[in-house]
C-alpha cells in the first residue's frame, strides 16, 4: 500500500521534471578530467582565482574601515612605484625564491622534504664556519662560505634520503624532526664555543665586509641574481633535460620507471641533494646579505613558505620564483597595511590565507572541465 | 628571544663615540612624532604587551598618537619595511623590543641620521640610536626576598630560558634575595633553551613541584610556570608583567616593566634637543622605570611586604647594591672583591652562580 503510493508519488514528480524540462532547460554539469590544458587558459584560471581572493580580502578590509581608494595606493601604486617598498620586496624575495624552488625540485619526484629550515640551519652554520676559522684568503672567503654551506646542507638532507631508500623510513618524519636537532645545535654554538666575543651575547661575530654578498647597485644585493641563476640551473635540470625526463617518470609511476630501466635511485638522490643544496642557500644569502652574522632565528617560517610556494608552483622552479616574489610582495603590503591603519597582525594573516587558498582552489579547475549538458 | 643592551664595548668603542658624538647632540627636525615596532603580537601576556600597555600612557603624557606594528620577527627583511614606512610618512622616533633589532636599528640609524631610533634589549647605540633594559636583578633580588619567607620546604625552583647574562643575573640575585630572609633556602634552576616553550616550561615547572619546590620563580616569556605553581597549589613568581592575571592564587608578587616611566621623559629629553644617547646605552634602576615589583599577594604577611618594600626604597636610594662584595660563587672563587660594586660590563657577561644555586649547569 505504501509501496504503491511512494511509486504513484515518484511518478508524478517525474513527470512534472519533463514536464518543467520542456519549458525550461536547465540541464546538468558534467564534471570531466581535463588532458591537457593550454597555458594561456592555466594562467586565466590562476589570475583569475588571485583576483577574486584579492576582492575578498579588500571587501574584509574596507568591511575593517580602510578606504577603498587608500587600499588601491597602498597594494597596487606604492607596491610597484616607491622604489623603497621594491627594494623591500626584492630584499625578501630572495631566500624565498630559494626556498621555494628547493622545496619543488625535490616534491616532483614526491620525497617530502619538510626539512627545509633544518637546511638552512646548516648552511648558515657551514657558512659561520668558513669565517670563524679564516678559512682562505679574502678574495675566496665568500665562494668558499658558499660551498661549505651547500655541502653541509647536503649532508644534513642525506640520512633522511639514506634512510629512506634504503630502510623505508617515512621521510617526512626525518627531515621535519631533524629541524629540532639541528636547531638545537644551532643555538648550542650560539651559547658556548660561536658566542659574540665582543659582547658576549648569543650570536655569532660579525661578518667583515668581504664576508658580505655585495650589491650589484640600484640597492639590490647579489643574493638575487644568484637566485635567479639557481632557478635557472634547476629548471634546466627538471624540465628541459634527461634527467627533468627521469623524475617525470619518477614522479606519474615509479614501478613503471623501475621496469624500463630509470636510474629511480640516483634520480631521488640527486633531487633531495640539489633540495638541501637549495634550501642551504637560502640560509646562506640570509646570513650574508641581510644579517652579516648568524643569528637564532634567521630560518624561522621559511619551511612553511617554500612548502607552500611549491604547493602553487606545482613544483615547477620558474613557477616557483614567480610565485616567491608574490608572496614577497603580499609580506612587505601586509606589514604597510599595519602600519597605517592599525590593522591587527591575525587580519594579515587572514588576507594572506584567503589569497593562497583561493589560488589553491583554482587546481581544481586546472585539472577538471565542467561541462554542462543539456 | 633576548633582550640585552651593550654595555660591553670595549674602550676603542668609548674612545669613537666621544669623538664621533661629539658635543653636538642629537636635535629633531620636526615636533616628535613616535612609533612602536612590536616583537610579537601585543596581547602575548608578557615582554610586548608590557610596551603595549605603556604606549596609552605615553599617548596621554605625550598628546599624541603612537601607532604600532606587531609581530616584527628579529629578522632585517621584517624590521626595515616598516620601519622605512613610518620614517618616509614623517615618524621622527622610532622605538624597537627586541635584542634581534640590533644590527637593522645600527644601519637604520646611520641610513637616516635624522631620526631618532630607541631599542629595548638592544646591543648597538650611536649618534642617535639608543639601547635600553631594566636591572632586572633589582626586582628580581625583591621578588626572591618574598619567595624565601614564604617558602616551608626551603627549596625554590626556577624556570629560566638560555644560561646566559642576563637570565644568570636574575637567578643569582633570586637566591641572594632569598637567603637575605631564609639562609637555608636552595634554589633549583631548570633552564628550557627557548624564551617562549610552554611545553618545555610546563615539564621544567611540574619536574620541580614533584622534587618538592613549594615557590617557582621564572625568567620565560610565558606564565606557564605560575600556572603550573597554581595546579599544584604551590606558589609562584611572575616576570614582565603581574601574573596575578593568569594564576591569582598562586603569584605572590611579580617583576613587572614599567616603560612609560622609563620612555616619557626620555622622549621629552630628544624633543628638548641636543639629546646625547649613551654610548653604552640606558640600564635603568627601579628609581628611574624600566623595571620594579608588583607586590604583593594578600597571603603574603605584612612584615614580609614591609621588609620587601623597604629593600626597594633602598635600593632606590642607593644605600643598598645587591651586587656589592663581597660575593664568591658557588666554587669559593671570588667574583666580586670586598669593597666593590660588580662592573655593568661583568653583569653581562655573567657566567657563574652563588652558593645555592642547584643547575644542571657547570
Amino acid at each position: 500500500m505504501l509501496d504503491q503510493a511512494a511509486s504513484r508519488r515518484l511518478l508524478t514528480t517525474d513527470a512534472a521534471s519533463q514536464r518543467s524540462a520542456g519549458s525550461l532547460r536547465v540541464g546538468r554539469i558534467n564534471l570531466e578530467v581535463r588532458q591537457s590544458i593550454p597555458l594561456w587558459l592555466q594562467a586565466l584560471i590562476l589570475g583569475g582565482a588571485a583576483l577574486l581572493g584579492i576582492a575578498v580580502s579588500a571587501a574584509l578590509l574596507v568591511a575593517a574601515g580602510v578606504s577603498p581608494k587608500d587600499l588601491f595606493d597602498e597594494f597596487v601604486v606604492e607596491t610597484f612605484t616607491d622604489s623603497g617598498n621594491f627594494h623591500s620586496i626584492l630584499f625578501q624575495a630572495a631566500p624565498l625564491i630559494f626556498v621555494g624552488v628547493g622545496a619543488a625540485v625535490v616534491f616532483r619526484i614526491r620525497f617530502w622534504n619538510l626539512g627545509i629550515e633544518g637546511q638552512m640551519i646548516w648552511g648558515g652554520i657551514g657558512a659561520t664556519f668558513v669565517v670563524l676559522h679564516t678559512i682562505g684568503p679574502p678574495a675566496l672567503r665568500l665562494p668558499l662560505m658558499m660551498l661549505f654551506a651547500v655541502l653541509a646542507g647536503m649532508a644534513w638532507v642525506a640520512l633522511p634520503a639514506w634512510l629512506r631508500m634504503r630502510l623505508g623510513v617515512n621521510e617526512i618524519i626525518t627531515t621535519l624532526l631533524l629541524n629540532y636537532v639541528a636547531l638545537n645545535f644551532l643555538l648550542h654554538l650560539l651559547y658556548g664555543p660561536w658566542i659574540d666575543p665582543k659582547d658576549a651575547f648569543p650570536h655569532s661575530q660579525q661578518f667583515h665586509s668581504f664576508e658580505r654578498l655585495p650589491e650589484i647597485g640600484w640597492g639590490l644585493s647579489s643574493a638575487l641574481p644568484i637566485a635567479l641563476l639557481c632557478t635557472a640551473l634547476a629548471a634546466w635540470l627538471v624540465l628541459f633535460s634527461r634527467f627533468g625526463f627521469y623524475t617525470k617518470f619518477v614522479q606519474d609511476n615509479d614501478r613503471m620507471a623501475l621496469a624500463v630501466g630509470v636510474p629511480i635511485k640516483a634520480v631521488t638522490f640527486v633531487c633531495v641533494l640539489l633540495s638541501g643544496a637549495l634550501s642551504a642557500l637560502a640560509g646562506f644569502v640570509i646570513a650574508t646579505a641581510q644579517e652579516g652574522r648568524l643569528t637564532q632565528s634567521f630560518f624561522e617560517g621559511y619551511g612553511f613558505s617554500g612548502i607552500l610556494i611549491a604547493f602553487l608552483a606545482r613544483n615547477n622552479p620558474i613557477a616557483a620564483m614567480i610565485v616567491a616574489v608574490l608572496v614577497a610582495v603580499l609580506f612587505v603590503s601586509g606589514r604597510s597595511l599595519q602600519v597605517f591603519y592599525q590593522i591587527p597582525f591575525a587580519m594579515v594573516q587572514l588576507i594572506q590565507a584567503i589569497i593562497v587558498i583561493s589560488v589553491a582552489a583554482s587546481e581544481f579547475l586546472i585539472r577538471h572541465r565542467l561541462h554542462w549538458v543539456h | 628571544m633576548f633582550k640585552k643592551l651593550a654595555l660591553v664595548a670595549g674602550a676603542a668603542a668609548l674612545l669613537a663615540a666621544g669623538s664621533a658624538w661629539g658635543a653636538n647632540g642629537f636635535t629633531l627636525k620636526g615636533p616628535p612624532k613616535v612609533a612602536f615596532l612590536y616583537f610579537k603580537a601585543k596581547n602575548d601576556g608578557g615582554w610586548t604587551q608590557a610596551f603595549d600597555e605603556a604606549r596609552p600612557k605615553m599617548e596621554k603624557a605625550l598628546g599624541m598618537r603612537i601607532p604600532y606594528v606587531e609581530n616584527i620577527a628579529e629578522d632585517a627583511a621584517q624590521i626595515t619595511p616598516p620601519a622605512e614606512k613610518f620614517i618616509q610618512r614623517g615618524y621622527n622616533i622610532v622605538i624597537g623590543t627586541a635584542f634581534g633589532y640590533s644590527d637593522t636599528f645600527k644601519e637604520l640609524a646611520k641610513k637616516y641620521p635624522d631620526i631618532a631610533f630607541l631599542n629595548a634589549a638592544g646591543v648597538t647605540n650611536g649618534p642617535n640610536l639608543q639601547s635600553f633594559y631594566g636591572r632586572t636583578y633589582q626586582s628580581q633580588y625583591l621578588c626572591g626576598m618574598v619567595a624565601g619567607a614564604m617558602t616551608k620546604s626551603n627549596k625554590l625552583g626556577f624556570v629560566g630560558a638560555n644560561p646566559f647574562g642576563l637570565v644568570n643575573w636574575t637567578i643569582n640575585a633570586y637566591e641572594m634575595g632569598a637567603r637575605r630572609v631564609n639562609p637555608k633556602a636552595t634554589l633549583h634552576v631548570v633552564f628550557t633553551g627557548a624564551w617562549n616553550d610552554p611545553v618545555k616550561e610546563r615539564a621544567a615547572a611540574e619536574a620541580l613541584a614533584d622534587e618538592g619546590v613549594d615557590v617557582i620563580g621564572q625568567h620565560v616569556d610565558t606564565p606557564t610556570p605560575q600556572i603550573v605553581a597554581q595546579e599544584r597549589h604551590i606558589y609562584g613568581t611572575g616576570h614582565h608583567r603581574d601574573m596575578r592575571q593568569f594564576a591569582p592564587k598562586a603569584t605572590l608578587c611579580s617583576s613587572v616593566w614599567v616603560w612609560a616611566k622609563y620612555l616619557i621623559p626620555e622622549i621629552k629629553k630628544i624633543e628638548a634637543g641636543n639629546w646625547h644617547p649613551n654610548p653604552y646605552g640606558d640600564f635603568i634602576s627601579i628609581k628611574d622605570g624600566g623595571t620594579d615589583i608588583a607586590c604583593c599577594n594578600t597571603v603574603v604577611p605584612k612584615k614580609v611586604v614591609k621588609e620587601v618594600m623597604a629593600a626597594r626604597q633602598d635600593i632606590i636610594d642607593g644605600k643598598f647594591h645587591i651586587y656589592a662584595g663581597p660575593i664568591k660563587d658557588r666554587n669559593g672563587k671570588l667574583r666580586v672583591a670586598a669593597g666593590k660594586v660588580i662592573s655593568d660590563a661583568d653583569l653581562w657577561k655573567m657566567n657563574w652562580y652563588v652558593p645555592g644555586v642547584i643547575t644542571q649547569q657547570k
